[in-house]
């Protein structure tokens, strides 16, 4: 087919005073491990929801590259039935399938060989030329963490992701976590993916960030008068931090042997929700303007002394146990997991953060498998009155908690006391409460959709920029610093919780040495 | 009222039926109805609440009974206090209320969200008494809209009783019976300003009008629309209301200048326009068959002489778009009951500054036609 010539777009009139006007350029996305189950969970079923919502551009195609060996149509049947599984919008609509699987493509081939990605960028240029696409290129990293660099630097030597220039197509990469397993090597990624893109080119994704909650967090503390001015400690006592998940580890023991859960949640996850809770408010919503005030907080994290060590972190392993009326394996009879295994499935953190604003308000965040139920919270608990002019000498009243749930069932709660009707002076707790799906009568899109379209209009401020992996893992290398060297001297506290459980006896002490508790989510 | 009546009306209450009161206690039985929610709800106290006071007045028991339902639609996305002001010929003499109540719930069960719907009725003539009666219901220090849908009700009630009291007007350009009162409407919205009109019609065509609007973004861009020489708007007989609002769309975005109007052979009508650059577009709007919701339009097509830039229903929740540079593409339409666009409306997207300005083009593009000889008034 005759290459058609694009010219530079006049604006676009029509879009004047239309609601939605976040509509991103045509562009092709790359999924390298497109056969796996990332794409067919959740990245294909977000670009199908995306294009029901009429969010892409009509002009979008989608390449799959990897490894295993099929056709156009084998993947399209697969991703179809990810679709009909997956998606948010579903049933999937059959006459928009149609249109939106004609643009579904795939190749095979190896990560690390030039030849291959010759092969990819001959057909992605076929394809461009086909569809009349103006050559923008948004390549999606759903490998292992060990083809990130292979695939960047094959991605540079084929000349695929040339550096951003005005009136230029643009070339973006989003690269999945982990971003590393420690400094040493999340600063070798960084460099080795600085060797050929430019910072605003890498799009480090944490789904979480993709969460209306995370987001609104800074809606709630930054659009509301009433918030902010008691976000500090004067008014704060403490804040509770919970990333807690039913499942163990699903088949993946052997990845899971080498992360731990510091790695798979705190250092990305709950260390991203932490610097949103404690942020600066930012000059703008721009991506820098966030993303510096974050890197601010990390930066501002209080390394544990060895001297606390004990007192401020916990780590533990789950036994066997019991969720939702079944019995569960320990940890350490999941499949790929060593009998010997040091590894944690929970740990709870005291930390602080050195500034201004938190002086001495202790941040504990807990995170852990095999727990009750599957809840990411942040919890603020507010100080309580000067003067306890209601309370009785036992009945202490509850503090005012401000929680901010997450997942699932995304919403803000308000605890306070009310005065129980009646000649008494009893008080009792009430809850104010805000639910997406009960408050806007629609549930919040998921988190990659939203990161995905973010990421097609260039917009990086929900994604995680190189200096704040390098400051989170600076902070939490120092905790493996310390495990590793318990190890070494044979002193290595490992204590066990019943799966189903809210984690061990060690991390209940540590709040209760500072006449606390943890909450019950 | 004997304890058992009480109990009685509280039960009928909570299951959300009508309880009749009397005009003068109406605030005062929600009141005490509430008061018992509160004790025998087994959850703690009950919150009431209000983001609107929506007063839609309508005419006749069948127009009534579809108000009702769309307040009980409307209910779980936006709590209001609905104050229904109906005139019915089969009425006594006086004025008689009913309260009800809705309780939306949360997916656990428990009860979140509670509002309340006043219905007053009468024979014609008590619309005298409706302006005072919302005066006295309207929640203190919550805005008030107006839903005025039913051209049946004397229009004396909107202008001298109800928009003194109107922050938010409501209204529906589709079922408008002809493009003659897009210009009551116009001076209607002119009346209300700086309060903002909205049309639930001019909703309902959004995401048609989402759809075409997306045919120029980039790489396509504005050139085309800047040599467009004809614009073809399809729509089902009846609907001229809302082809010309899109007519009107283009024209004022595109800064057409209305030249004159005629009527067409096949019962359409053909508005001719000179573009900013002094080139003309031919406009036409064709009646035709085809599914549709109530927005009545089919298609939208634009010619610049040499390519074709087109968006077609294909079903009330389906279309296609034609650009000359890809294959034509199945896209799915929004498709909104009447409840949502209420809901819409009484929130951000119902002060939409380009509806105000459209509805001004289509008000002079009616009195084009009728410069014309215009045989459709």
């Amino acid at each position: 087919m005759e290459k058609i010539a694009v010219p530079a777009a006049l604006p676009n009139p029509l879009r004047e005073g239309l609601v939605e006007e976040r509509i991103p350029e045509p562009a092709t996305m790359v999924i390298f491990g497109a056969s796996g189950d990332l794409a067919r969970r959740k990245l294909l079923p977000a670009l199908y929801s995306l294009t029901r919502d009429r969010l892409l551009p009509a002009r979008f195609a989608v390449l799959g590259f990897g490894r295993h060996a099929q056709d156009d149509d084998a993947f399209r049947e697969e991703m179809r039935r990810g679709c009909d599984e997956f998606a948010r919008r579903r049933p999937v609509d059959a006459a928009l399938w149609t249109t939106f699987a004609r643009n579904l493509f795939y190749q095979q081939g190896a990560y690390d060989d030039p030849a291959a990605f010759q092969r990819l960028k001959a057909r992605l240029e076929e394809i461009e030329r086909e569809l009349g696409l103006p050559g923008n290129r948004v390549f999606y990293l759903s490998t292992p963490p060990s083809a990130f660099a292979p695939v960047i630097r094959s991605l540079g030597q084929a000349d695929l992701a040339p550096q951003p220039a005005p009136g230029k197509p643009f070339a973006r990469v989003i690269i999945e976590k982990p971003f590393g397993i420690d400094l040493e090597t999340a600063r070798a990624l960084n460099r080795q993916v600085h060797e050929i893109l430019d910072e605003q080119q890498i799009y480090r994704i944490d789904h979480y960030l993709g969460k209306e909650t995370v987001q609104n967090l800074l809606v709630f503390r930054f659009s509301n008068g009433i918030f902010e001015p008691l976000w500090n400690n004067h008014f704060v006592d403490h804040v509770q931090i919970t990333g807690a998940e039913t499942v163990g580890v699903e088949g993946r023991g052997g990845y899971f042997e080498q992360a731990g859960s510091t790695r798979d949640m705190v250092q990305n996850h709950l260390m991203q929700v932490l610097s949103l809770a404690a942020m600066e408010p930012p000059v703008a919503f721009e991506a820098d303007a966030v993303r510096d005030e974050k890197l601010k907080v990390l930066k501002a994290l209080r390394q544990i002394p060895e001297s606390d060590f004990e007192r401020q972190v916990v780590r533990a392993q789950y036994a066997a146990g019991s969720i939702a009326g079944r019995a569960v394996p320990g940890y350490r009879q999941e499949p790929g997991v060593s009998p010997t295994s040091t590894t944690e499935t929970f740990v709870a953190l005291k930390l602080f953060v050195d500034s201004w604003r938190w002086a001495g308000v202790p941040f504990y965040l807990r995170s852990g498998k095999r727990m009750p139920k599957r809840v990411t919270e942040i919890a603020i608990y507010f100080k309580e009155a000067p003067h306890l002019l209601f309370g009785r000498k036992g009945h202490p009243i509850r503090p005012n908690v401000l929680s901010i749930r997450i997942q699932p069932d995304e919403g803000i709660a308000l605890n306070f006391g009310s005065k129980l009707p009646g000649p008494a002076m009893e008080i009792a707790p009430v809850s104010m409460e805000f639910r997406y799906g009960s408050s806007f009568g629609m549930e919040p899109p998921e988190a990659y959709e939203r990161l995905l379209l973010d990421c097609l209009l260039g917009d990086g401020t929900l994604f995680t920029r190189g200096d704040e992996v390098e400051a989170s893992w600076s902070w939490i290398s120092r905790i493996h610093a310390c495990w590793a060297a318990e190890t070494a001297a044979g002193k290595t506290t490992l204590p066990a919780y019943a799966a189903g459980t809210w984690g061990p006896e060690e991390a209940d002490r540590m709040l209760a040495a500072d006449g606390r508790a943890w909450r019950l989510p | 009222m004997s304890e058992a009546d009480a109990r009685a009306n509280f039960e009928r209450f909570a299951r959300g039926e009508p309880i009749a009161v009397d005009v003068r206690e109406i605030e005062r039985e929600l009141g005490a109805l509430w008061q018992q929610a509160s004790h025998d709800g087994g959850t703690g106290a009950v919150a009431r609440a209000a983001l609107w006071n929506l007063v839609i007045p309508t005419h006749g028991r069948e127009a009534l009974a579809r108000t009702k339902a769309l307040v009980d639609a409307i209910a779980p996305a936006a709590p209001i206090r609905a104050i229904t002001l109906c005139l019915d010929d089969g009425a006594g003499g006086d004025l008689s209320a009913t309260i009800e109540s809705n309780v939306v719930s949360q997916p656990g069960g428990g009860r979140v969200v509670y509002s309340e719907e006043i219905t007053l009725v009468g024979p014609v003539g008590a619309e005298a008494h409706f302006g005072a009666m919302v005066r006295a219901l309207q929640v203190p220090g919550v805005r008030t809209a107006t839903l005025w849908m039913d051209a049946a009700m004397p229009s004396t009630l909107l202008v001298r009783e109800l928009l003194p009291v109107t922050r938010r007007l409501i209204v529906d350009t589709a079922s408008c019976a002809a493009p003659l009162h897009l210009q009551d409407l116009e001076r209607l919205a002119a009346r209300t300003q700086p309060r903002p009109v909205a049309d639930l019609g001019w909703l309902r065509l959004g995401s048609f009008r989402l759809l075409f609007a997306g045919l120029f973004d980039a790489p396509v861009g504005g050139a085309p629309l800047r040599g467009a020489t004809r614009l073809t708007v399809r729509h089902r007989p009846g609907g001229d209301v809302s082809a010309l609002l899109i007519v009107a769309w283009l024209g004022h975005l595109l800064h057409w200048r209305p030249l004159r109007a005629s009527q067409t052979s096949d019962g359409g009508l053909r508005f001719d326009f000179e573009r900013a650059d002094g080139g003309s577009v031919e406009t036409l709007l064709v009646p035709t068959g085809g599914p549709c919701d109530a927005s009545a339009v089919l298609a939208i097509e634009l010619e610049n002489g040499r390519d074709a830039y087109v968006v077609t229903r294909d079903a009330i929740d389906e279309a296609h778009v034609q650009l000359p540079i890809a294959p034509p593409r199945a896209v799915k339409l929004d498709a909104y009951t009447d409840a949502d666009l209420c809901v819409a409306a009484l929130g951000p997207r119902g002060r939409d500054p380009l509806f105000a300005q459209c509805l001004q083009v289509a008000g002079r593009l009616w009195s084009l036609e009728a410069r014309a000889g215009g045989s459709r008034r």
